[in-house]
């Protein structure tokens, strides 16, 4: 549905998206993960037309969203991760504004309006001003507002970032929700495990390059693994991932054309026994080399403070 | 495509509680003083007739330099905010992701404000038809007067969007507003004037064209044109005024007729710059500047 090819933004001189590849397809719920100033919220800002990138191409349905920004932003909804509210307005005035926008009148109006309310829990606020909601229900209510036009994609940058645990997990509720209407989502976070249960898939951002992206388990697999082993060997590949899947903590293996990676559940000691026995039965084992160490940065960065906040 | 929703949401918000009320009564308070004022002054004149048409010219032509003068007051402060404010208040990305072209949001602010103009203008209307009480005035001097302060108010509005979408802050924006409003005003009569001191040059044709510039120029000349010199129009940047008559100068169009036009050419300018430069993804020169510009501000998120 969505295809991102080669994404570059430079803000002057500075790169805050490089290369970025990305294809997400319909009923997707993509999780887009990294620490502040990765680049997410630069990459989402291009999908929705508010900023122009410097290179590269995106497609909606096959269409490029420059070329047919229009149409493009009919069956597009985007939360911003900061957004303002009118004052002076109410919250069903506030709704209508935006579907009058998209030409949606009358009876229609308000049935997209009242089902928008019942859905985000805001029914009972219809009557009042915006500005004077909490900041969770501004949320819920922002997120109402990129549906009126009932997009096929949903581009949500942090939405449950600032709130606290409750309106966190009404948040979390309401999505759940969109999941189930078979909306196609973009998610942003900077906690990993926030997305984990919601996600269908996941990519996780550092420095604007995509690091790692994929199925919800095998992105969480790999991150909380901790170790993960690339071995090179000049023949006997087989042989070696029969030997591999003998160790017990041995727990995923990716097996390319003379190289395996292997996701390690143990420590030192067990990698270290891992090669004497592949090296013990004649394995021609060239480089054995645990991941680069700037995988594990993200995964420390993305998954820090999951403690506190599950605790 | 029916109304534009921006306008009718800015009306719903302007219109509402108790603050246009008060600019509305305001600004008829205001007007009504001058002109009890100067029936007053008239009245009470010994040298003048109560019948003469002298009073309604002179009541007129005061309400309508007064109207003129809160015209060219307010309608910066109605727009100098239209685009600046929504980015202060972080809702112009929510607009801008919509379907909603720029231009479309840009003319839904200008329209609105300019409504807010009109009501006004057509609130004061039953002061200026006291003026027909003492005859000498008709209708049509009413409409062209009126019609002159729309294109007046779309201008000046022009003006305040075009610093509202380029600077950042309404405080400066608000600012250069004034300030080029007082430049068009005055900032060219003193061009023209020190051209005329400084080189000895009388004729007055060269200095004509900076003067369509002139939204008071063109004012002046408007009135100059309907009533001649009376009305204390010639006491009153007579030098304008008289340029309207002046038989040198008949030859180019008069002030205000001139002024019109460069007040629609640079509306137009404004506006497509306005709606250009709130445009995230145009291409081009414009593009790059920002760019440029954004770099500097760079934050975190
Ligand atoms: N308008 C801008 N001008 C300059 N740098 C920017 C601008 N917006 C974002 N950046 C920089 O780009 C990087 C990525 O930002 P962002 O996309 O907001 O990250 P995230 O949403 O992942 O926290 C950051 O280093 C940020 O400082
Ligand atoms: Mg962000």
């Amino acid at each position: 549905m969505l295809a991102i090819r080669n994404l570059n933004k430079r803000y002057g001189r500075f790169q805050a998206v490089s290369d970025l590849n990305l294809d997400i397809s319909e009923g997707e719920i993509f999780g887009f993960v990294g620490p502040n100033g990765a680049g997410k919220t630069t990459t989402m800002k291009i999908i929705c037309g508010l900023l122009r990138a410097t290179s590269g191409e995106i497609t909606l349905d096959g269409t490029d969203i420059i070329q047919n920004s229009k149409s493009i932003k009919e069956k597009i909804g985007y939360m911003p991760d900061f957004f303002g509210v009118y004052d002076d307005l109410k919250v069903s005035e506030y709704l209508e504004f935006y579907a009058s926008i998209y030409n949606i009148k009358g009876q229609e109006r308000k049935r997209i309006t009242d089902d928008l309310l019942e859905l985000v829990d805001l029914n009972s606020k219809r009557e009042a001003y915006v500005d004077s909601l909490s900041r969770g229900m501004k949320q819920r209510l922002c997120l109402a507002r990129s549906l009126v036009h009932n997009p096929r994609l949903l581009v949500l940058d942090e939405p449950a970032s600032g709130m606290d645990p409750r309106a966190r997990f009404e948040m979390k509720e309401i999505l759940k929700n969109l999941k189930g209407m078979g909306k196609t989502i973009i998610i942003s976070s900077h906690i990993l495990s926030e997305l984990a249960e919601l996600c269908t898939s996941i990519g996780i951002i550092d420095q604007g390059r995509m690091v790692i992206s994929g199925s919800n388990a095998e992105i969480m697999q790999q991150v909380y693994n901790k170790k993960v082993v690339k071995l090179k060997v000049t023949a006997r590949l087989d042989d070696a991932v029969l030997i591999l899947k003998e160790y017990p903590f041995v727990d995923k293996l990716v097996i390319g054309e003379n190289t395996i990676q292997a996701g390690f559940k143990g420590g030192d000691g067990e990698m270290s026994r891992v090669l004497s026995g592949l090296i013990s039965r004649g394995i021609p084992v060239v480089s054995f080399a645990q991941m680069d160490g700037n995988l594990e940065d993200v995964f420390m960065k993305v998954t820090r403070g999951e403690e506190e906040q599950w605790a | 495509m029916g109304i534009n929703p921006v306008l009718l949401k800015e009306l719903k918000v302007r219109m509402r509680g108790w603050r246009a009320a008060g600019i509305i009564a305001l600004y008829l308070l205001v007007l009504t003083a001058v002109a009890v004022f100067i029936i007053y002054t008239v009245f009470t004149d010994p040298y003048t007739s109560s019948i003469d048409p002298q009073v309604s010219i002179g009541a007129y032509t005061g309400l309508a330099i007064i109207q003129f003068i809160l015209i060219m007051f307010i309608v910066p402060a109605l727009t100098a905010g239209a685009i600046s404010g929504e980015r202060e208040k972080q809702t112009l990305d929510l607009v801008l992701c919509t379907k909603l072209r720029p231009i479309s949001i840009i003319t839904g602010k200008l329209f609105a404000s300019t409504s807010q103009t009109l009501l006004l203008i057509i609130a004061s209307f039953p002061i200026f038809s006291m003026v027909f009480l003492f005859g000498g005035i008709s209708i049509k001097e009413i409409t062209q007067l009126f019609g002159f302060y729309m294109v007046t108010a779309v201008t000046i509005g022009s003006i305040g969007i075009f610093f509202s979408t380029h600077l950042k802050r309404t405080t400066a924006s608000t600012v250069l507003t004034y300030g080029t409003l007082a430049f068009l005003a005055f900032g060219t009569i003193f061009i023209g004037v020190f051209y005329i001191r400084i080189f000895y040059q009388w004729d007055y044709e060269k200095f004509l064209p900076l003067l369509y510039s002139n939204p008071l120029a063109g004012f002046s000349s408007l009135l100059a044109e309907q009533f001649g010199y009376y009305g204390g129009i010639n006491s009153f940047l007579g030098l304008s005024a008289g340029l309207g008559r002046n038989s040198n100068a008949v030859k180019a169009i008069s002030p205000w007729l001139g002024n019109i036009i460069f007040d629609a050419v640079l509306s137009a300018v404004l506006l497509a710059l306005s709606a250009a430069r709130i445009n995230p993804v145009r291409k081009g020169i414009f593009g790059f500047l920002r760019s440029g510009r954004r770099r500097k501000k760079a934050s975190g998120n």
